[in-house]
């Protein structure tokens, strides 16, 4: 409700925000369309699995993102407020995503997929089975995401970087890496093969595959654990070395 | 002093003052150099890609690809290297109440605004790798033409910039009349231009080719100048196309800004934020 | 940009003049309430606040003004019409002759605006950079710029910090070089909005020091807003005081405590740990056989109270003093509220 309230709070211009999301779903789309004119399939996956692939993936683009509100709090230095409340810091900064994540669907990613047959593209997963393993897959998603933006912030504060450095870094590269806006089946030189081996991949690429009933779901779903089961350690461990330099990080 | 000598002395100290933060404070400057490279460039890479994979896109070789990349790449940098400090993200500095600061100076707010974000060092990790990939792409297009084609493609990429700059301000304007909730429209604006304005628009429906060369032109940062100087678009007209683009827009943009100003003057910003002022 | 004329645009000697001078704003109102979410977007609720309501006010060249008053009460929004920040609903501004929003640009050529929570300076940049960006941008004479440099970085101390990055200096430094770089085009009036906000007892008195100086010996305006009284008492031979909007005072502070409330001090040493009872004093603090009191000299004589206090305890020693200028304000502010509510 909190995120409602701030991001309703001025009037409906966040709707603006959701109007450029859709332009640029609507452009992707028509490019895979020009893209694939005449192809019955490339890389395995026909037009119709790209485009659902693409429109799921702008669905659930905040998810499996896994961007916390951590960097705006080191960069207005409200971080060190936050120790003073009762609820762990990595827990503040879960709930707080989740907020807006949910706001944001509600919003945008419901009505989207509701005009997935008006732009043309079918939304429904591979199967029942591939809808309950996806769900699976982007909760898997969501942990490896928030350790991932949890180690951001540890870089940021370890280097004594802008956080908004490392932020829109993470912005620039992740979309490629983590395979949310060119499947790695449609990438050439073998590059998607090795791709598929990065952490980020774990964030968009896993579970979207699993959802269009591509690639293997076990396995896939084993490489999202083994990334959570690595980095997580790494960012309780470096939270805890950085929780003194990060009270007089910000502000 | 006319207004001409003033501009440049203005700008020759915004690039001193740049030029003395890189040597200073030389590892956010990498940082920074780096993290620039990578936004302007991650999207450049996906295309750069899909059009390897599928041997072009659309009626677009890959070295037609790769032009237009580079172009979009190069107005980005032009941007990055004039546009710095929120100017190109000019909701923020309305949004944050910032705008006191250039309202107390004794010159216009149009100088102000046309020389304070003036970046030639920090804005060079992006017009650079940009101007060598338009090199590259120019020498496997083959193209061999004289000082009037370049001349061309410097009009269309100021030109360009022109009309990516009229759309941030046009935009960003609505931080006037909604400071909170509109702080940050520039920051979906200006994501919405670097994401689309790489890729070409054929293929697409009549009414949303209209939108992208109307409310929202990306066409106008890659697709159309790009036709007009590889001559897939026939037209004599056609390189003249995008300038004019750019008066339109920018009188747009001049015609909301100057509104947002007088609505400004009368209701003033009840938030003050220092984020990005001067920094 | 030529060199903006120095020649005298007033008729008068008045510096400031407002006019009937109005200002209000209009606030939008959240409960909160999910259902008022959705209703505030269709249908916002506003609440018009009068910020200013018929200002008058003159100021004359050379003078230091206090201008005072209660959170909210008008005191950023005059500043801001004053120095052509904003635009009133009604009235007429003018300032060294000039209409702050029409002429701003030679307007700002001659004025000097200091926001205690806001920074001009160059927050990567040294302070010595900072000011050599104002010297282009105000395109202030090098003769000028020079003198006025010099005598910035003699008299606020800025020598000792005049090449560190600005984001190294401490908030007493900081407030030093904003000042310093307001007066480097040598400004005919300055503002001051809360000039001394944030800084310790030795930086204020600098600070303080400082503008009287100026004032003093170049013959600056200064209009000066804060809510430390005892440093605009010190500063300042005039106050005015704004509340809701309006001119509630005008004058020098004596007049001020003596309309208001001659709230004095009396502390006795007695024989006794008992304090006597005095009417018309309130006993305020009490340490062992030294008692004090508080009263009004306008309701209650000093002679009646020591009479009164003799007839109780034996006097050892008797000091009386006047009620410090914030507990003189609180009481008017106090009142104001209570008034507001009948």
């Amino acid at each position: 409700m909190m995120s409602a309230s701030g991001m309703a709070g001025d009037g409906p211009l966040f709707l603006i925000d959701y109007l450029l999301r859709f332009v640029r779903v609507a452009l992707l789309l028509a490019i895979w369309r020009t893209l694939f004119a005449g192809r019955r399939a490339v890389g395995g996956m026909p037009l119709t699995t790209v485009l659902t692939y693409t429109l799921i993936g702008e669905v659930f683009a905040e998810p499996m993102a896994g961007f916390t509100t951590m960097a705006d709090a080191f960069w207005d230095g409200t971080i060190t407020a936050r120790f003073l409340r009762p609820m762990s810091l990595f827990g503040q900064f879960a709930a707080e995503a989740g907020g807006l994540w949910t706001v944001n669907f509600a919003l945008f990613s419901a009505p989207l997929l509701a005009c997935a047959p008006l732009l043309g593209v079918r939304a429904l997963p591979a199967s029942p089975a591939a809808a309950a393993l996806f769900l699976m897959s982007l909760a898997l998603a969501i942990v490896v995401g928030l350790a991932i933006d949890y180690i951001s912030g540890a870089i940021a504060i370890g280097m004594e970087l802008s956080p908004w450095i490392v932020d829109r870094s993470r912005r620039a590269v992740g979309g490629l890496l983590s395979g949310a806006i060119i499947p790695f089946a449609l990438m050439p030189w073998g590059v998607g093969r090795a791709l598929a081996w990065n952490p980020f991949a774990a964030l968009a690429s896993a579970p979207l595959q699993i959802y269009v009933g591509k690639g293997d779901p076990v396995r896939l779903m084993a490489l999202q654990v083994a990334w959570a089961a690595l980095l997580w350690p790494i960012a309780m461990r470096a939270w805890m070395k950085l929780r003194e330099r990060m009270v007089s990080y910000g502000g | 002093m006319n207004t001409l000598t003033r501009l440049c002395r203005l700008w020759a100290l915004y690039a001193r003052m740049d030029l003395h933060w890189v040597t200073r404070d030389t590892k956010t400057f990498v940082t920074w150099s780096i993290s620039d490279t990578l936004l302007n460039f991650g999207g450049l890479l996906g295309m750069m890609l899909l059009a390897q994979r599928f041997g072009g896109i659309g009626p677009w070789s890959q070295a037609q690809v790769l032009f237009l990349l580079s172009y979009s790449a190069v107005c980005g940098g032009v941007m990055e290297m004039f546009c710095g400090f929120n100017v190109a993200y000019i909701s923020r500095r309305i949004g944050r109440g910032q705008l006191d600061h250039i309202l107390a100076q004794p010159q216009p707010i149009w100088m102000a605004l046309a020389t304070e974000g003036f970046c030639p060092f920090t804005g060079s990790a992006v017009i650079l790798p940009g101007v060598l990939l338009m090199a590259w792409a120019v020498s496997r297009l083959g193209l061999r033409q004289g000082p009037g084609w370049y001349g061309a493609l410097a009009l269309n990429i100021a030109a360009s910039t022109v009309v990516a700059l009229s759309f941030q301000f046009i935009w960003g304007s609505l931080a006037f009349w909604a400071p909170r909730a509109a702080e940050e429209i520039n920051s979906a604006s200006s994501r919405l231009l670097r994401q689309l304005r790489p890729y070409p628009l054929e293929g697409l429906a009549p009414a949303l080719k209209g939108a992208l060369l109307g409310l929202l032109p990306v066409g106008f940062l890659g697709w159309a100048p790009c036709r007009a100087l590889l001559g897939m678009d026939s037209r004599p007209t056609s390189i003249w196309v995008t300038p004019l683009a750019a008066v339109g827009f920018g009188l747009i943009a001049t015609a909301v800004f100057r509104k947002g100003l007088a609505h400004y003057g009368r209701t003033g910003s009840q938030r003050y934020l220092a984020h990005g002022h001067r920094t | 940009m030529a060199e903006p004329a120095r020649s005298d645009t007033s008729r008068t000697d008045i510096a400031l003049e407002l006019r009937g001078v109005n200002k209000t704003f209009r606030q939008r109102q959240r409960s909160g309430r999910m259902g008022d979410i959705v209703a505030g977007l269709i249908r916002p609720v506003y609440r018009e606040i009068a910020a200013l309501r018929n200002i008058d006010l003159e100021v004359a060249r050379g003078a230091i003004v206090a201008y005072a008053g209660p959170n909210g009460a008008g005191k950023s929004t005059t500043v801001k019409i004053a120095s052509g920040m904003l635009v009133p609903d009604s009235g007429t501004v003018r300032v060294l002759g000039m209409d702050p929003v029409r002429q701003r640009e030679a307007y700002m050529s001659r004025a000097g605006v200091v926001f205690g929570q806001r920074t001009e300076l160059w927050m990567d940049h040294t302070v010595a950079a900072s000011y050599d960006w104002k010297r282009v941008v105000w395109d202030i004479p090098r003769e000028r710029y020079d003198r006025m440099l010099a005598y910035v970085l003699d008299v606020l101390g800025i020598a000792e910090f005049y090449r560190t990055t600005v984001r190294e200096l401490s908030l007493g430094q900081r407030m030093r070089a904003d000042l310093g770089m307001a007066l480097l085009h040598e400004p005919d009036i300055l503002f001051l909005d809360e000039p001394s906000l944030g800084l310790d007892v030795l930086a204020k008195r600098s600070m303080l020091d400082f503008i009287a100086d100026l004032n003093r010996q170049r013959r600056v305006t200064v209009l000066v807003t804060s809510h430390d009284m005892a440093e605009l008492e010190q500063l300042a031979g005039r106050i005015v005081m704004i509340h809701r909007g309006e001119i509630a005072f005008d004058g020098p502070f004596d007049q001020l405590r003596r309309e208001f409330a001659d709230r004095r001090v009396l502390r006795i040493d007695t024989d006794s740990p008992t304090a006597p009872v005095l009417p018309g004093a309130t006993l305020t603090e009490s340490l062992g056989c030294r008692h004090e009191y508080a009263f009004d000299a306008g309701e209650a004589g000093i002679a009646e109270l020591l009479a009164c206090a003799a007839n109780q305890v034996a006097l050892l020693d008797v000091e009386t003093h006047r009620a410090p200028i914030d507990d003189v304000i609180a009481n008017i502010y106090v009142r104001w509220q209570e008034r507001s509510r009948q």
